[in-house]
């Protein structure tokens, strides 16, 4: 068995040495041996699912140990990782055919998750920093293959994500020498003393930017636009959601006692919500297919961190669950965007209309998965987002409200989105528009079907899958089955009406499904601040490279200032002083002579006062 | 043996430049084999050596003048880390240097510095030490100013004038431990001190030779200045040698042999924190692509004191492990440089752009490097970065290793710079890839650079071994 938890990392990572080695000219040769290794992923995966293995060597001294560990939680990541990367790569074999830098692409995907696998078995802090932070490496690079503005979003990506992860390098320092060990599983501090509250927040920063949460979030709905689309559904959507949420998990359940009454718990409720709310505004102003769902990317793990900070079971279960069903509905929106992208040619919603009818089976896809985001039952996103909203109104009502309000704006954007997209008059210029082809079908059913049982037979995913990972703290609690808070569910299909109705009166008054939403884009007061956030001031990035040239410019000047002492006014005050010595030796001979015997006075005069 | 390592590139520097009268070729190998030489010698040592035995070699002279060489783990890692990165640059230069004149001046001078750092290396008695010290400033005043325009000379004057000031007041330092003890030779020196820290003073006076050398704020600007020197040479000096003698004199008499008041384990941090922050701010704004390469390496340098004045083993295994995968991949960047300056024959970045289409070799080479100088996995660079987070974390010095995250963070910033303003973009002026040679020695370092971090636990058994013995013997 330890030998199938090395194969999970190492596999992928020599099928991406193979791939690249291959010579350009077998085409072939690219897509075929990444369709199988994941497959034998997916395989290895299924395989282990439901066992405890643990795989230890020393390795490097100082604690840095290579052991890994495969308990239920990482297990059944790794089993979602393994899906979501197969079906990824059988959509990019069809949708990146004819691209460039096709061989690179899918050796960045298998190294992704040959990384990602590294970092859900690691059991040493240091190995699982180790995968993580590598895997900038591989959105680096399958960033950059995108467009021509693509190296400047990857390097954003690397830069935010990367200063996130050097953030994470000092909290397990310090966590290091807080508990004596590196190992995951034999850690566990109490957040008493500031120092353990400041390794947490460190770790934190490290997890909710990996899984994408605001502030770290402006490089996402970029590298929706200049990176190829497979990669929005295989990382920000997928693979890294499910590792950054894994973690947050892992440190607030089982490395830190984190406690409901603690300000960390609010603090994580607070940026949850945030996290909802803003980025969902940003959403329903876009008018780009793929920024949109870029948007709601980040938006869905505000209800993630909001569950899992409510520290309640049954807001961990429902963060939990709903960190599984995003994964499934934001990466198959993602496939919807791309079919419409590859066949329409265009992402750009002003442009596009009326495609149900020339994609039928892309649109019925959508509308599931749409469903889904918005939480209407019977899907599955309804069942985890109820489970939130329960335990956020525990914590306290105004977080409740907030989360349903952005419940209220996801539907209102999705409503915008399908109908400008599907709905409507179609563009002249897309009469020829044809279905997407099997291999891109076949994953957008798969996840849709999936939305839909997840939805209706949710117990199976919640007594096998969330549930066992909180173990003793459920006390025996099942949260399976339809909600048992009717109260809240009238709410939310009253909140889900509205969204409904606004959309009507929006489009009505404006004429068009994509301005259904322009009243609230122009609101006063709201116009300025959308005017401000499309400028970017509210990027974290770009404001603070404005900030940091400035510092670097008076550090500059410092450094310059050091210079001209050494360079300048030693120079100088040496040649002064020289100058001065140098007027003494006139050449004349009385002088000479004075200045000797001045000197032998004063030598006569020191003996004489020694004795 | 010992003696072996430090005379043959000594002596040997010496004939290369009566070889070159009668073969070029003949002579560049037999310069690739002087710095090889002390390579291989120092890789048969390492068996004994590692097992825990120091092998000295002692010729004594009255008055404390002795010749006595010792070689130690800490000794042998520098050794071998200096004279690899050499050996790469070495060959570099086949390509490099071929198109200028001087030849057989520039191979002698190299082969002669790699000697005399072998002998600062190895040294066990301070004056000798202070004699092969000066003997690398001589030769790199040389090196800088090869190619003899008025300000090539003028910068090569302003880096010896430093060096060689820090080194006199050292020499005070020196002598006022001889005064103290009655010896140079360090184990003496170490007996008669017993556990009594040096006095303040004189660690001050050392402490100025060793941060001019290391090129340390403030002492700091010749080394950006001296970029004016042929590319392997700033990478020789800037990256891999020459500022990490001061860094080795750090280890070998602060840490390994005598102790040093509490204050300084505060003071030297400091002085590294505002050392990185201050060059990372201006590796910034610069921009010559050899000056930034070359703040670069202050604000490194500054990690690696911060990491050997923790004084524990953590941070002195990170340190040395940091000076190795820094050495590698910062004479990698020096290296591309190099070749992007030959090839479009500028250094001003905001006149370059877009070369990964023409250079994808060199490209790919210095976003490697690039990796491993920021600290990112498989690299080595990630490693080194961590344990000195670690070791400076077991000393409680949160606030210093917050000062250093925002240095590894302004890292991070001007090395995509500079990357995003050479490599990316439009294309401004177009220059070909450099010549196979060269090619191939920067893509050595890249891929030692990512070995290094994939085969961590050699290189970092071995510096966990020599923390050891450091802190123990």
């Amino acid at each position: 068995m330890e030998q199938h938890l090395l194969l999970l990392i190492l596999l992928p990572l020599a099928g991406a040495v193979l791939i690249l080695s291959a010579p350009q000219r077998m085409r072939f040769f690219k897509a075929a041996p990444a369709l199988v290794i994941t497959l034998v992923n997916m395989a290895i995966a299924i395989i282990v699912f439901k066992k405890n293995i643990i795989v230890n060597f020393p390795w490097a001294g100082f604690g840095i140990d290579l052991s890994f560990r495969l308990d239920h939680f990482s297990a059944f990541i790794i089993a979602a990782v393994a899906c979501f990367s197969f079906l990824v790569t059988l959509y990019s074999s069809v949708f990146m055919r004819l691209k460039p830098g096709l061989k690179q692409f899918y050796a960045y995907l298998l190294i992704n998750l040959s990384f990602t696998n590294g970092a859900l078995l690691a059991d040493n802090l240091i190995i699982l920093l180790f995968f993580w932070e590598g895997l900038l490496l591989g959105l680096f690079g399958m960033i950059a293959l995108g467009n021509k503005n693509s190296w400047q979003t990857a390097i954003k990506a690397f830069i935010i994500v990367g200063i996130a992860d050097l953030c994470m390098l000092l909290g397990i320092a310090i966590t290091g020498h807080l508990s004596g060990t590196l190992a995951i599983s034999k850690i566990n501090l109490p957040l008493a003393s500031p120092l353990a509250i400041f390794a947490f927040i460190m770790l934190m920063i490290g997890a909710i930017s990996k899984a994408g949460s605001m502030p770290f979030h402006t490089w996402i709905p970029d590298a929706a636009v200049d990176a190829p689309l497979p990669f929005m559904a295989f990382l920000p959507a997928s693979l890294e959601k499910l590792l950054g949420i894994y973690f947050l998990g892992r440190i607030s359940l089982s490395m830190f006692q984190l406690k409901a009454e603690s300000g960390l718990s609010i603090a994580l409720m607070v940026i949850g919500v945030t996290t909802i709310i803003c980025a969902v505004m940003m959403a329903l102003i876009q008018k780009n297919y793929k920024k949109l769902l870029a948007y709601h990317a980040v938006s869905q793990v505000g209800y993630m961190i909001l569950g899992i900070g409510t520290c309640l079971p049954v807001g961990i279960v429902g963060g939990l669950f709903h960190m599984l069903n995003n994964a499934m509905y934001k990466s198959c929106l993602f496939f919807t965007g791309g079919a419409v992208e590859k066949e329409a040619g265009t992402a750009n919603l002003e442009e596009l209309g009326g495609l149900s009818s020339k994609m039928p089976i892309t649109f019925f896809c959508f509308v599931i998965a749409a469903l889904s985001i918005s939480g209407v039952p019977p899907f599955n996103g309804f069942f985890s987002k109820e489970l939130i909203y329960d335990a956020a109104l525990e914590r306290g009502a105004i977080f409740y409200f907030l989360a349903v309000l952005g419940s209220f704006f996801t539907a209102a954007s999705f409503l915008k989105l399908g109908h400008a997209a599907y709905l409507g008059k179609l563009n002249p210029v897309h009469q020829r528009v044809k279905e997407a082809p099997l291999a891109m079908l076949i994953p957008m059913i798969t996840i849709a079907l999936a939305c839909v049982l997840f939805g209706l037979f949710n117990s199976w995913p919640l007594d096998n899958l969330i549930q066992p990972v909180l173990g003793q703290r459920l006390e025996g609690i099942s949260f399976s089955g339809f909600p048992a808070n009717t109260k809240l569910i009238v709410i939310t299909i009253v909140v889900l009406i509205f969204a409904l109705l606004n959309h009507i009166f929006g489009s009505k008054i404006y004429g068009s499904g994509l301005k259904a939403a322009d009243y609230i884009h122009y609101a006063p007061g709201l116009v300025n601040i959308y005017a401000w956030a499309e400028k970017g001031y509210f990027d974290p990035y770009r404001v603070g490279m404005k900030f940091i040239v400035v510092v670097a410019k008076v550090i500059f000047l410092f450094d310059r200032g050091i210079d001209w002492l050494s360079s300048s006014l030693f120079v100088n005050l040496s040649y002064g002083l020289t100058g001065q010595i140098r007027k003494v030796h006139t050449g004349n001979y009385a002088h000479y002579l004075s200045w000797s015997l001045l000197g032998m006075f004063l030598i006569a005069m020191f003996l004489l006062y020694k004795h | 043996m010992l003696l072996a390592i430090i005379f043959i590139p000594i002596l040997g520097a010496f004939a290369l430049p009566i070889l070159g009268r009668f073969s070029l070729r003949l002579r560049n190998w037999l310069a690739l084999i002087l710095i090889l030489a002390p390579f291989v010698l120092s890789l048969l040592l390492a068996s004994a050596i590692l097992s825990g035995k120091t092998i000295n070699i002692t010729q004594l002279i009255p008055l404390g003048f002795n010749l006595s060489f010792s070689a130690d783990i800490l000794a042998l890692f520098m050794a071998l880390v200096s004279s690899l990165i050499s050996a790469v640059i070495i060959l570099y230069s086949f390509g490099y240097i071929s198109h200028y004149s001087n030849q057989n001046e520039y191979y002698c001078l190299v082969v002669l510095f790699l000697g005399s750092m072998m002998g600062i290396i190895f040294s066990q008695n301070l004056i000798l030490l202070y004699i092969f010290w000066e003997m690398t400033a001589i030769v790199s005043w040389r090196l800088i100013g090869f190619f003899r325009g008025k300000q090539d000379i003028l910068r090569a004057d302003k880096a010896f004038l430093i060096t060689a000031c820090g080194a006199l007041l050292m020499l005070i330092g020196f002598i006022s431990i001889y005064q103290l003890t009655g010896s140079f030779d360090i184990p003496v020196i170490k007996e008669s001190l017993k556990s009594n820290p040096l006095p303040n003073f004189i660690v001050a006076l050392i402490l100025v030779g060793i941060l001019s050398k290391s090129a340390t704020l403030p002492l700091h600007t010749w080394l950006p200045d001296a970029g004016v020197a042929p590319s392997p040479v700033t990478a020789l000096l800037h990256a891999a040698v020459l500022v990490k003698i001061g860094v080795y004199v750090f280890a070998r008499l602060f840490v390994a042999s005598f102790g040093i008041a509490e204050i300084w384990h505060t003071i030297v941090p400091v002085i590294a924190a505002f050392s990185t922050i201050i060059a990372a701010g201006a590796a910034l704004i610069e921009t010559d692509f050899k000056r930034i390469v070359a703040y670069s390496t202050i604000s490194q340098i500054g990690f690696i004191f911060f990491a050997l004045a923790t004084n524990n083993i953590i941070g002195i295994a990170g340190g040395l492990l940091f000076i190795l995968m820094h050495g590698l991949a910062k004479a990698g960047l020096f290296l591309c440089a190099g070749i992007v300056e030959q090839n479009t024959s500028t250094k001003d970045i905001t006149q370059l752009g877009g070369l990964i289409k023409t250079m994808p070799f060199t490209a790919v080479a210095f976003l490697f490097c690039a990796f491993s100088v920021m600290g990112i996995p498989p690299f080595g660079g990630f490693f080194s970065k961590y344990l000195v987070f670690a070791g400076s974390v077991e000393n409680k010095q949160f606030f210093i290793s917050l000062v250093f995250l925002a240095g590894a963070v302004m890292t991070m910033l001007y090395l995509f710079r500079l990357f995003n303003m050479v490599f990316l973009g439009e294309v401004k002026i177009s220059g070909k890839e450099g010549s196979r040679t060269m090619i191939i020695a920067v893509m050595i370092l890249a891929i030692l650079s990512l070995a290094g971090g994939i085969l961590i636990n050699y290189p970092l058994g071995f510096a966990e071994k020599a923390a050891q013995q450091m802190l123990g013997g």
